[in-house]
């Protein structure tokens, strides 16, 4: 790890985590927890969308399984408040186990017979979220308990919760870097059949990279159902959570380590202020499509690599006009 | 439940005459995969954009909704042309695999919010006063619109296959979708026949689109379920199949109104999500299908 | 001495200026409302509804010499949105009181927000059983009975029929929705305990486009009665399915959209509302008290007539009403004391005297209304009715 990334966590993380003594208000604090949670389903998204190259378009269906099985063991009490938070690690955990052998099926396919799929997964559970009423009570919804938690610092918890699985995420998205699963994950993503020939564990990194993804993504789920306390299958388990999370992680860039951190910092606040302020929010998907579109056709790569490139072209300019004058003068002699 | 063979009967009859309506919304999503290989998700959005279109026409100036086809076709046709042209011709080929689905969704919720901001989201149906009217045919009831409606698919289905297999321009799109190399070689230019193929299976969309206002009630956010169900059928159908996705079309037509009149409306399209799921992790190419890009 | 005298007049003068305007700072209520998103239409009313009484009360002087500001946000019909909403209105604008948003949906996250800060909620809109379950004794729904004895008042007319006359079979057509299938189910508890046999019970999603063939599955069992737990536009989707495939019962009760004075018969033709039941709180020919001076008030202030204004207008204005009433008795409009008192009598509201149980839900009945000559009128109980209940059901006009 250079210097400069150690140094970006640490002030980044840093300020996040002395946040609530510094400025607490609790609708700051209400305003990061969304954010935050966004920040991390888009890298969470990352994982399997960016560094594995299948982009999923029904990870809501993740995110829906976290909510339910949180208000599902929690409806009726949560005891001192904690208990939720110590079950999420075990949901993660569980979800990605369970999931592998749906990756393993779905990730047969490639590209947009691939997305198909996910969208189908993502119907399928949506229609058990609504049908299976007995389970998770249907369109009548399912509550979770009210935690104990004293009103001044009522958000604190779920705000380092939320805080914590972004940790948890950007630690994976970092470690997949750094080691030969990225590497793998990279030979997958540019041309899966090669890595398969050459020898890559294709399917092994593939199914790592599912289950990361998934199970981070209902983690983040279960303490959405906490905080909001009571939820419906049409907002457990909604498209719109996917096109936030990919529309992020596209916006900053994917497979890229702070990437769709950018994204989700740029779109969630704009978006709540738009909807506060101004009651805008007829123009919401308007521009939520606009800017889709805008950063596909002007940006495919995102932010910080177009940034990074560009500055990259502007160096290698640099040192090639340096290099045209020493050469001049050089020559010259 | 009550199963009786009366009610079966006229849950099929039903079925069909719905299961014809699809049949066309597939018809021009299939068309566009075919050529393009692109799955239309927008395909949807333009059916509620048809739908809204002939609502106006109706309310505004007074014109039946099955004489209103022949404006909004060839205004479907020009949004389907401009959409291609803008926003998916400049994808580079790399990225064209996965962002061309998005970006026919990103199209599909632009065209939802345009909508909501002109029409908001009240519910509206077009009722030109004869949309209840029905025969009844040896017992069985036959509401008449949708009796219109299955005939008026058959003959757009009939006009579509007409063009594909007897112009120049068909021979030029079926040619593109067979092998596009070849095509090219042989003077075939893809980007226009990408354009045009486009828009005519957007065009599609503008005679379902006002079936689809005369039989139910639709707001902008409609196109979720509807592309859901399209998606069903142009997958089972075969990607690329219009054949197969007639059938696939009548399949579901039938299958779903059986199981909400006869058994459970909540699971009635649950079934077909299942089937999906199966169909592409086991035959990615659908029933009847050409071989798929990006499925082993 | 005459100057000093002077100066020190005026300054007193000017420290009782400044304590009487320092001793009315506008009360600020806060509300988030569905301006946007799939609840648009009703939120919008419920605005309406806000605003009028704001106006009113102002012009009446205030309250407690206060003038009303109403900060109306817009949530975009989103649970994640209203919270967020909620939480900036009471810890970041610092509003005094807070009105509830719109839909049971949006209720329950709300609620509990309020609930935490202390702050009353008075909602006019949040009334599904769930709402109710939630045991928060800071939620007051305005309207006169949890949603879910929607159907309740219906239930008496057909079980108070003579053994012969009654309905033997009947159907439950439901849409899959907070508000709407657990009226029909409260239905069918009670019908089915007197003996009346269901044929059919089922819930459809919500969307569903095409009714026609559940209905065809309804028509194929053949029931006398049906019970259709509704929303608007599957209301008349239903209907206009039961037209085509020609089914006419005997009694037809939906619980909303039927009972919509304007929408209904424009929506499936005047012809065809004939003999259609539905519940209502309010509706313009209420003989409530205020309500003549209400509907003028609203036409003056927003135009069109009587038959434009929507329920939830009048809904929205009886929670400012209530405020209004508490203000009087109490003196005080602290949230506290709000709490306290609303659980005590009966308060006047144009949807009825309203009183609640420990949990929230109001005490009183829904009005039934039948459609009987193009027009919706109160048929039941008879001691209020305008017109005798019409049955067997007409034929549909077509």
């Amino acid at each position: 790890m250079t210097a400069a990334g150690l140094l970006r966590a640490v002030i980044f993380f840093g300020a996040l985590t002395l946040l609530p003594f510094v400025f607490g208000e609790q609708w700051v604090l209400n305003s990061l927890i969304f954010t935050l949670m966004y920040v991390g389903l888009a890298s969470a998204w990352n994982l399997l969308g960016g560094y594995a190259g299948y982009p999923s378009l029904g990870h809501a269906a993740f995110f829906g399984v976290g909510a339910y099985a949180i208000a599902i063991v929690f409806e009726n009490s949560v005891g001192s408040g904690y208990p939720p938070f110590f079950l999420l690690p075990l949901i993660g955990l569980a979800t990605a186990l369970l999931s592998v052998p749906i990756g393993w099926v779905a990730m047969r396919t490639r590209a947009d017979v691939f997305a198909i799929v996910t969208i189908t997964l993502l119907f399928i559970a949506q229609t058990l979220a609504f049908n299976l009423r007995a389970v998770t009570g249907g369109a009548q919804g399912i509550s979770v308990a009210v935690p104990p938690f004293p009103v001044e610092t009522y958000n604190w918890p779920f705000y380092y919760a939320v805080l914590a699985l972004l940790a948890l995420a950007m630690g994976i998205s970092f470690y997949f870097r750094r080691s030969k699963i990225g590497l793998s994950l990279s030979a997958v993503r540019a041309d899966e059949d090669k890595a398969h020939g050459v020898g890559v564990r294709v399917t092994g990194v593939k199914l790592i990279a599912f289950g990361a993804s998934v199970g981070l993504t209902a983690m983040l789920g279960g303490v959405w159902a906490y905080y909001v306390g009571f939820i419906y299958p049409q907002f457990a388990v909604d498209p719109l959570v996917t096109i936030g999370m990919v529309l992020m992680a596209f916006l900053g860039g994917r497979a890229t380590l702070w990437g769709p951190v950018i994204g989700a910092f740029i779109l969630v606040p704009a978006q709540q202020y738009f909807a506060y302020e101004f009651g805008a929010s007829h123009v919401y998907l308007v521009a939520y499509a606009a800017i889709f579109l805008i950063i596909m056709l002007l940006l495919p790569r995102g932010i910080l690599p177009t940034i990074s490139d560009r500055l990259r072209m502007r160096r290698r300019r640099r040192q090639g006009a340096q290099a045209k004058s020493h050469g001049a003068i050089g020559g010259a002699k | 439940m009550p199963w009786s063979l009366h009610a079966l009967v006229q849950a099929v009859i039903l079925g069909v005459l719905t299961g014809g309506v699809y049949a066309l919304m597939a018809s021009g999503q299939t068309l566009i995969f075919g050529i393009m290989k692109v799955v239309n998700l927008a395909q949807a959005a333009f059916v509620v954009l048809a739908a809204y279109l002939t609502y106006s026409l109706f309310t505004l100036a007074g014109i039946d909704p099955f004489l209103s086809i022949l404006i909004t076709t060839p205004i479907l046709f020009a949004v389907g042309v401009a959409i291609q042209w803008t926003l998916l011709r400049v994808l580079r080929p790399e990225d064209a695999a996965e962002l061309s689905l998005l970006v026919t969704f990103a199209a599909a919720l632009g065209l939802e919010g345009l909508l909501e901001l002109v029409y908001n989201t009240t519910f509206r149906s077009i009722q030109p006063g004869y949309e209840n009217f029905s025969w009844t045919v040896l017992g069985y009831q036959v509401n008449m619109v949708r009796f219109f409606a299955f005939l008026l698919s058959l003959t757009m289905l009939g006009l579509l296959y007409l063009i594909l297999h007897r112009t120049k321009f068909g021979r030029a799109v079926r040619a593109t979708v067979q092998n596009p190399m070849s095509a090219q070689l042989l003077g075939v230019n893809p980007q226009r026949v990408a354009a045009l193929g486009f828009g005519l299976g957007a065009a599609t969309a503008a005679a379902a689109g006002a079936i689809f206002g005369l039989i139910s009630p639709f707001n902008p956010g409609s196109h979720y379920d509807l592309i859901s169900r399209l998606l069903t059928i142009v997958v089972l159908g075969g990607l690329g199949s219009i054949g197969g996705s007639i059938i696939a079309a009548l399949v579901m037509g039938v299958g779903s109104a059986v199981v909400a009149a006869l058994a459970s409306p909540i699971w009635s399209d649950f079934a077909f999500f299942v089937v999906l799921l199966l169909v592409l992790l086991l035959r990615p190419r659908g029933l009847f299908g050409a071989r798929v890009r990006g499925a082993i | 001495m005459r100057l000093l005298k002077l100066c020190t007049t005026m300054a007193a003068a000017l420290v009782v200026a400044g304590a009487a305007s320092a001793a009315s700072p506008p009360v600020k209520i806060g509300i988030s409302l569905s301006l946007t998103g799939d609840f648009a239409d009703p939120g919008k009313a419920a605005q309406r509804g806000y605003q009028l009484w704001a106006a009113e009360i102002n012009k009446a002087g205030g309250l407690l010499g206060r003038q009303v500001e109403i900060k109306v946000v817009d949530d975009a019909s989103s649970p994640d949105q209203v919270v967020t909403n909620y939480q900036n209105l009471i810890t970041q604008d610092k509003v005094d009181i807070v009105f509830g948003p719109f839909s049971s949906l949006l209720t329950i996250p709300s609620a509990r927000v309020a609930k935490r800060y202390g702050y009353a909620f008075i909602e006019p809109a949040g009334g599904g059983p769930k709402v109710f379950q939630q045991h928060l004794d800071n939620l007051f729904f305005v309207q006169p009975a949890p949603v879910v004895k929607g159907g309740d008042v219906f239930a008496d007319y057909i079980l108070a029929l003579p053994a012969d006359q009654r309905p033997k079979t009947a159907a439950y057509a439901k849409l899959d929705d907070p508000f709407a299938a657990p009226i029909a189910d409260y239905v069918k508890g009670r019908f089915e305990a007197a003996g009346i046999k269901t044929v059919y019970d089922q819930t459809y999603p919500s969307e569903s486009a095409d009714l026609t063939p559940i209905v065809s599955g309804i028509a194929a069992a053949n029931p006398d009665v049906v019970v259709s737990g509704t929303q608007s536009s599957d209301a008349f989707a239903q209907v206009k399915a039961m037209i085509q495939l020609k089914f006419n019962p005997k009694w037809l009760f939906m619980s909303n959209g039927a009972n919509s004075p304007t929408e209904f018969p424009d929506k499936v033709g005047a012809k065809n509302t004939e003999g259609v039941f539905s519940s209502s709180d309010w509706y313009p020919d209420s003989p409530v008290a205020g309500n003549k001076e209400f509907i003028a008030a609203y036409i003056a202030m927003y135009g069109g007539s009587a038959a434009d204004i929507d329920s939830t207008s009048a809904e929205a204005y009886s929670a400012g009403m209530i405020l209004e009433e508490v203000a009087k008795k109490t003196g005080s409009i602290d949230n506290a004391t709000i709490i306290k008192t609303l659980h005590n009598g009966a308060w006047h509201t144009l949807v009825g005297d309203l009183s609640w149980d420990a949990d929230g839900a109001p005490n009183g009945e829904y009005l039934l209304v039948q459609w009987i000559g193009g027009k919706m009128l109160l048929v039941y109980p008879a001691s209020v009715a305008q017109h005798p209940p019409i049955a067997p059901k007409p034929a549909w006009g077509g």
